[in-house]
């Protein structure tokens, strides 16, 4: 195991950069996300972590080690792609050990270290199979075994689980939390998801446009966002935003809506107002609202409301009887206010 | 819908099978036409090879009995078949499966190797070299044969086997066949290769190699191909039967006096065989690949 330390690094195609003078440190045995949009540039960074892509400038330093220069193979890491990239002629077995014996270890080392993979997988009974003869979910897993064989310093995931269905990616987000906690090796996964970011990970990387726009722990970034991209990015349904200034006591939009601010406030001058979906609530002493959709989920309810023109969630824990069109007052919870200044940054 | 529509529907859907049973009826017979036209002088050439008159092959050719043999013999086959003398043509035969042999081997290894390093070399220029390699498929064969001819001469090399063997392993075709293979397997089997640990050299044997089959077997049937029906080059640096291959040797049937069409329908026959078992053993990997799997299907 290994703490990586990303300096100042920067990455350029031509005169085009991608990724800006990032640092960030990871400590040994943390699980870091990396998430942001497409393009981005995470899945690029974890590539330089990787060695399959150079670095333009800073440095990279895996276990104190500066690896700027060092091939993939002797940066003692292994990485789970997206696609899986199984060896298709191979069984699972010669997949998992492929490494092992590039590495000249002997045939019964090979057979124990896949054995005991295979074991934590649960990939036993599929030793023998070739990788067609696999679901998406298991080649994940040889995907996965091929790595822990290896038992590297850092394991990076790109996207690992982007290609499989909706109800197995919630099982292998699960199996993979398991397999950080048993084997508690360093881990940088990359993904596009914040639910995945936020169930897995120690620490999340955002990203966007090649630059870092937060990091900190999961609950961190959802309660105290650095600015309204984090704001958005993390949580779903994201976080309602409204334009406007601070009037006396209030917060009124541009549609001259008056929405409540704490009473105590007296931070710099916010021009978004921000209120996650359920901080809002439906209560006679909010401001008026007309309700446009209802979505019952069964444990909770997302409603759509116009609050002037502007749209506004809310997640409601109880089954509420709303209509399309009737008109509602909806309360935000001054306590749990986020504040942002004109340029997007957060001011409380 | 009403009650009437329901047959209407039904008699149109009758038409329409109709129809389509028509069609596959012409389709088949345009194909067995086909199939008679190119079969048909094959067969032609098996019945000769074991009629053991030659005037008789000659005055059959023309009528249907030449598609017809009373009386069959090996005989033919067993004249042409010595290893040394007039007729070794046994010996002809192993020359030709020699340099077949040597030039399929050699052409694959080579022709792969450097179509691997053009798909996926960190050499600069790569783009470049593919274009030359491509613009040297459009210069005819019989255009540098001579030079290529002064070229052996000099070396000592005529008369043997590596003169048919070595100037025939690398091609421009075989290069961008397999550079073309190689390009579209999925970049990440490269990576996930080189990430265990792997060389270049190494992704090439273990991982791309053997996922190339339907290359290899492609390249391999054209290769043999070419290498067994060589013709004007052998002629021109051979000269002793050392290593005359088979279908030079053909050609001494044909004499200016008369033409041994007995002898030259077996030989013909027995040089079809290594060919045909070839094109058999690697027929199956034309259309096939397993490639999919390597990502997610």
């Amino acid at each position: 195991m290994a703490s990586v330390t990303i300096d100042q690094v920067r990455k350029q195609y031509g005169a085009v950069p991608v990724i800006h003078d990032i640092s960030m440190n990871i400590e040994d045995g943390e699980f870091v996300t990396l998430v942001g949009p497409s393009g981005c540039g995470k899945s690029t960074l974890l590539r330089m972590l990787a060695g399959l892509e150079d670095i333009s400038g800073g440095e990279i330093r895996i276990g104190g080690r500066v690896v700027n220069d060092v091939a993939p193979k002797e940066r003692d890491i292994a990485m789970v792609f997206q696609s899986y990239a199984l060896y298709p002629h191979m069984t699972v077995a010669e997949n998992m050990g492929f490494a092992l014996k590039l590495k000249g270890e002997d045939r019964a080392t090979i057979e124990k270290s896949v054995r005991e993979a295979a074991d934590i997988l649960a990939l036993a009974p599929l030793l023998d199979r070739l990788p067609k003869q696999l679901s998406g979910g298991q080649r994940q897993r040889v995907a996965m075994g091929r790595a822990i064989v290896r038992q590297p310093q850092v394991y990076l995931f790109d996207e690992p689980l982007s290609n499989l269905d909706a109800k197995l990616r919630v099982t292998m987000r699960a199996e993979i939390k398991d397999l950080h906690q048993r084997l508690k090796t360093t881990t940088v996964y990359v993904t596009h998801d914040q639910i995945e970011a936020m169930t897995m990970a120690d620490r999340i990387v955002v990203m966007r446009g090649g630059k870092v726009e937060q990091i900190g722990k999961p609950l961190e970034l959802y309660d105290r966002p650095a600015n309204t991209f984090v704001a958005t990015f993390i949580g779903s349904p994201a976080m309602n935003l409204f334009e406007g200034s601070i009037m006396d006591s209030l917060f009124v939009t541009r549609d001259g809506v008056g929405l409540p601010m704490p009473a105590d406030y007296r931070g710099a001058m916010a021009e978004v107002y921000g209120i996650r979906p359920e901080h809002l609530t439906i209560s006679e002493t909010g401001v008026p609202a007309t309700v446009v959709v209802v979505e019952p989920t069964g444990s909770e309810t997302h409603v759509l409301v116009k609050l002037g023109s502007a749209d506004a969630n809310l997640v409601l824990k109880d089954r509420v009887d709303l209509q399309p069109g009737q008109p509602v007052q909806v309360a935000p919870d001054r306590a749990k206010l986020h504040l942002f200044s004109a340029q997007g940054i957060r001011v409380n | 819908m009403s009650d009437l529509a329901i047959p209407t529907l039904q008699a149109e859907a009758q038409r329409e099978r109709s129809a389509i049973g028509s069609l596959r009826l012409i389709q088949t017979a345009c194909i067995l036409v086909i199939a008679l036209v190119i079969v048909s002088p094959l067969f032609m050439l098996l019945i000769a090879s074991l009629k053991d008159d030659r005037f008789q092959i000659l005055a059959d050719m023309g009528s249907f009995r030449a598609f017809w043999v009373s009386n069959p013999t090996l005989s033919n086959f067993a004249e042409v078949s010595n290893l040394s003398g007039e007729l070794a043509f046994g010996r002809y035969l192993l020359n030709s499966l020699f340099i077949l042999g040597c030039t399929v081997g050699a052409g694959l290894i080579v022709n792969s190797m450097a179509g691997f390093v053009l798909a996926w070399g960190t050499l600069r220029g790569r783009a470049l070299v593919l274009s030359l390699v491509i613009a040297l498929y459009v210069i005819p064969q019989e255009s540098i044969i001579m030079p290529l001819v002064i070229m052996v001469s000099r070396a000592g090399m005529t008369d043997t086997f590596a003169v048919q063997i070595v100037p025939w392993v690398a091609s421009p075709l075989y290069i961008f066949l397999f550079y073309q293979f190689f390009a579209q397997l999925p970049k990440e089997l490269f990576e996930a290769a080189e990430m265990d640990g792997a060389s270049v050299f190494r992704i090439y044997r273990s991982i791309f190699l053997p996922l190339s089959l339907p290359a290899l077997a492609t390249v391999s049937i054209l290769m043999g191909i070419e290498s067994w029906n060589q013709y004007l080059w052998p002629i021109l640096v051979t000269q002793t039967d050392y290593a005359r291959p088979i279908a030079v040797a053909i050609a001494t049937f044909f004499g200016q006096d008369s033409i041994y069409w007995d002898r030259a329908m077996a030989a013909s026959v027995l040089m079809m065989i290594p060919i045909l078992a070839l094109y058999l053993a690697f027929q199956r990997w034309f259309v096939s690949s397993f490639v999919g799997s390597a990502v997610k299907g």
